[in-house]
């Protein structure tokens, strides 16, 4: 027998199971590098437009998200690779003791069995990466999604073969090296396959209770594959729950986040041009656009006092929050932290400067409600500053240079006066690049009494089309420079934006739940195979198809159930407690999130029954023979 | 022999398997009848078709031409759940290569045509209690088959085919892979039912079952070759 052939004629003999290990190791392959190029374009797009849209906070959002999915990708894909090999080797205990007690060395069987290995799972990852890679070709030329514009990154073709190769050898040896030290009449023992020697005490049971308990026992004897589909199942429910839990909490959050930044039904009151350029400032957040030469110093952009006493004495205005915009060279002041254990002082930042819109805000009056990491204004005349996350990421985080940096132990400086930085700030205008300071501050520190926009809002009681009319009327009559606009247009813009962004996320799920199906439907596949002669037996004896696709239903229900409940609270702590700070969770989030799951669950339920209604239908003769 | 007496009927039963390109007649214009109550022996060479035979008076096969009647049941145009009904109720079937189920324990595996048919939970107990003393083997009613030797494991078979008291019994070369002491244990249990008057088809080469047969019939390539009385 020569040592070449007889592995490649031993797989060619065992067609069914040789294929079926092909074909999911070449899913699990194909469906970790297609999900791992997406997800990179997917960063690329990000990194793409984090330099000029999408605030520093929230591009950290979905970075931190995409490195999460990228590992759990890798790590279903490890588990996927691993549960494969190990099946496919394990079956072959019995045939290296047969080989074994037929005389043949304990050498030659191993080498005969790790060349089926490598065969097999080179054959599997070479058609798993080429599908991968045709698989992202056409979602490129078919989709056309926005991300797809940047090339794949090719590095990650040789990096998952690689990793996926050497997994595999290794973890497929695995089982080969355990029956290697077998005698050749313990391989051969059917307790080997069984793995059973101890019962309860005997009990009748029902019909259904002999469906599960037949269930449960072939779960049970296939112990070590049934907690590793579990372990499998588990990993794909957890990057299902964090793409789609995250995708939606994370969504609804950072759309929270703009909204109350931005402020809802807020109407902005200014000259024509600083209320254009101030739309514009909002939609810095969603595209690229320039501040050409603004200035904002210009006096007549400062709003007249009747206008303001106009506003104030209108009975369907509510709110109103006068601002100073200003756009301002500022400073970043080193400051000291203390080693608790030391005592010792260690500075924190540096002297870094730059350009900032400044806005000088009422803290009693702001209309808008920003997501803030410590606290926010809250005194009307003290030297205290709340910065934008982009700021503070240009100017107060560390880099290779400065070792510790945090704008919370820092200060600013804006025209020579020092202030207190309390807090950081998620805010779409200006793409995270501003300073809000006290107005009475800002109006001292530069002289300029007067404010340049005014940001109102009605009384939900009143008729909003005629009060927006007649504020109008009134306003033109005292200035006709002075517009007044409604900002939600561009708070919808912004909204959009940051939806584009999860919707493409939320595309991860249903690749994962695509590759996890296929690799439930292989698991049914190998648990049929394996049960194939005791299906025939049941059947022979008087168990009707039905039974048998009961027998198969309840053992998928129960690897799928057990995996959802690890796999989904996990995913929900990873999401609610890791990956999203503060999270908006409402009941129609849980409704949303819950209806997915459901649904994936569901779907993947009845795709995994589909080999076994397959099965319940053949001949009994052709399933005894 | 009158009609309604008949346990089984076949009438120019033909079965033809496709092998690759070639086509396996398997039975030929077999006709057969046996008695309610009687003990019939089939014998014959290898590949002469015994179990082929087995199988579609059981409903587990189905013939290829001809008619095969049980009970007054013509299989030949039945769907597969009456068929399991059928094996299920009717029938007892101890297979050559036994057929246990690994996952369940003897007297699960005793138990469970009884538990399809819903019946009661302490008569299943008791019959299974009654059937493992029978074949001998309650004191291996909660190990697992492959716990029990051949023997043991063909004797459950035997407990498992008699588990709904079918009227029929058909058992495939039950003594074929047994040593002497358990073939003899095998040979017991069959003249038992002979005495108990069931139907009973044996396809054999052992020569102690063929001399208490009520009727021996010899399979030849697929053809039945003489029938003795």
């Amino acid at each position: 027998m020569s040592e070449t052939f007889f592995p490649v004629n031993d797989l060619l003999r065992r067609k069914f199971q040789t294929s079926l290990t092909i074909i999911t190791l070449t899913l699990s392959v194909t469906a970790t590098l297609f999900l791992l190029l997406y997800s990179e374009r997917l960063g690329f797009g990000i990194a793409a437009v984090k330099e000029e849209t999408l605030t520093y906070g929230l591009s950290m959002v979905f970075s931190q998200f995409l490195i999460f999915m990228d590992i759990l990708i890798l790590v279903v894909g490890a588990v996927i690779t691993a549960f494969i090999v190990f099946l496919m080797m394990k079956q072959r205990t019995r045939d290296f003791g047969l080989i074994k007690a037929a005389g043949c060395p304990n050498s030659l069987v191993f080498g005969y069995f790790l060349n089926e290995l490598l065969i097999v799972t080179f054959v599997g990852c070479v058609l798993g990466v080429v599908l991968g890679f045709a698989a992202d070709f056409v979602v490129a030329n078919v989709f056309r999604l926005q991300i797809y514009q940047k090339p794949p990154n090719l590095w990650l073709v040789p990096l998952v073969f690689g990793v996926f190769l050497v997994l595999a050898l290794f973890l497929g040896a695995k089982p080969l090296v355990k029956a290697a030290k077998l005698s050749p009449i313990t391989a051969l023992s059917p307790v080997q396959y069984f793995g059973m020697d101890e019962a309860s005490k005997f009990k009748p049971l029902s019909r259904s209770g002999i469906i599960l308990r037949l269930s449960s026992r072939s779960l049970s004897r296939r112990q070590a594959a049934s907690v590793r589909i579990v372990i499998l199942l588990s990993a794909v429910f957890v990057l299902l729950t964090v793409s789609i839990c995250g995708g939606i909490v994370a969504g609804d959050t950072t759309r929270s986040w703009v909204e109350g930044a931005i402020g809802k039904d807020v109407i902005a009151i200014a000259h024509d041009s600083m209320v254009t350029q101030y739309k514009l400032l909002l939609s810095k957040f969603s595209r690229t656009v320039e501040n050409g030469d603004f200035n904002y110093l210009d006096e007549k952009f400062a709003v007249p006092e009747s206008i303001l006493q106009q506003l104030n004495t209108a009975p369907e205005i509510v709110h109103i929050d006068a601002r100073l915009v200003l756009e301002e060279h500022v400073r970043e002041l080193s400051g000291y932290k203390i080693e608790p254990e030391t005592m010792s002082t260690l500075p924190v930042g540096d002297n870094r400067t730059g350009q900032s819109l400044v806005v000088g805000v009422d803290p009693e009056k702001v209309l808008s409600t920003s997501f803030m990491k410590g606290y926010a204004l809250n005194l009307s005349d003290v030297q205290e500053a709340v910065i934008g996350d982009t700021l503070a990421q240009a100017m107060y985080s560390p880099t290779p240079r400065i070792d510790l940096s945090d704008p919370l132990l820092q200060k600013l400086i804006v025209r020579e006066k020092i202030f207190t930085i309390t807090g950081v700030c998620v805010d779409p205008i200006n793409n995270g690049n501003v300073t809000y300071i006290p107005l009475k501050t800002l109006q001292n520190v530069t002289g300029i009494s007067y404010v340049n926009i005014v940001l109102v809002k009605l009384a939900s009681s009143v008729d909003r089309v005629a009060a927006l009319a007649q504020l109008r009327e009134k306003i033109q009559n005292i200035n006709s420079d002075f517009a007044v606009f409604e900002l939600n247009a561009v708070l919808q813009e912004n909204v959009a934006f940051l939806g584009s962004f999860w919707s493409t996320i939320l595309f991860l799920p249903l690749f994962t739940l695509a590759s996890a199906a296929l690799c439930l439907i292989g698991y049914m596949l190998l648990a049929i195979d394996e049960q194939r002669q005791e299906f025939a037996i049941l059947r022979a004896v008087g168990a009707k198809p039905k039974t048998v696709t009961s027998i198969l239903a309840v053992q998928s229900l129960v690897v799928l159930l057990s995996s959802c409940a690890v796999g989904v609270s996990l995913g929900v702590i990873t999401t609610l407690m890791i990956l999203m700070p503060q999270p908006v969770v409402t009941s129609f989030t849980i409704l949303e999130v819950a209806g997915w799951l459901f649904g994936a669950l569901g779907g993947m339920f009845l795709l995994s029954l589909y080999p076994a209604v397959k099965f319940a239908r053949t001949p009994l003769l052709k399933i005894m023979a | 022999m009158e009609k309604d007496n008949l346990a089984v009927s076949a009438e120019l039963l033909c079965k033809k398997y496709q092998m690759g390109e070639a086509e396996v007649e398997v039975l030929k214009n077999v006709n057969l009848s046996v008695a309610a109550g009687e003990f019939v022996a089939i014998c014959g060479p290898s590949g002469a078709g015994k179990t082929t035979l087995l199988n579609i008076i059981s409903g587990i096969d189905r013939p290829t031409s001809g008619k095969i009647v049980v009970f007054g049941e013509d299989l030949a145009d039945k769907d597969e759940d009456f068929l399991a009904e059928f094996r299920c109720n009717d029938v007892g079937f101890v297979f050559q290569a036994y057929n246990l189920v690994s996952t369940l324990t003897v007297a699960e595996n005793v138990a469970f045509p009884m538990e399809w048919q819903r019946k009661p939970v302490k008569e299943i107990e008791a019959r299974v209690a009654e059937l493992l003393d029978i074949v001998g083997l309650q004191h291996r009613a909660n190990h697992f088959p492959a716990q029990l030797s051949g023997g043991e494991q063909q004797r459950v078979a035997f407990a498992r085919a008699l588990a709904n008291d079918p009227q029929l019994l058909l058992a495939d070369e039950p003594t074929g892979n047994l040593d002497t002491a358990n073939g003899q244990k095998i040979i017991q249990i069959l003249r038992m039912l002979k005495a108990k008057g069931k139907t009973v088809i044996v396809a054999t080469h052992d020569v102690q079952i063929i001399q208490f047969a009520d009727q021996k019939l010899v399979l030849e390539d697929g053809q039945l070759a003489s029938q003795n009385e």
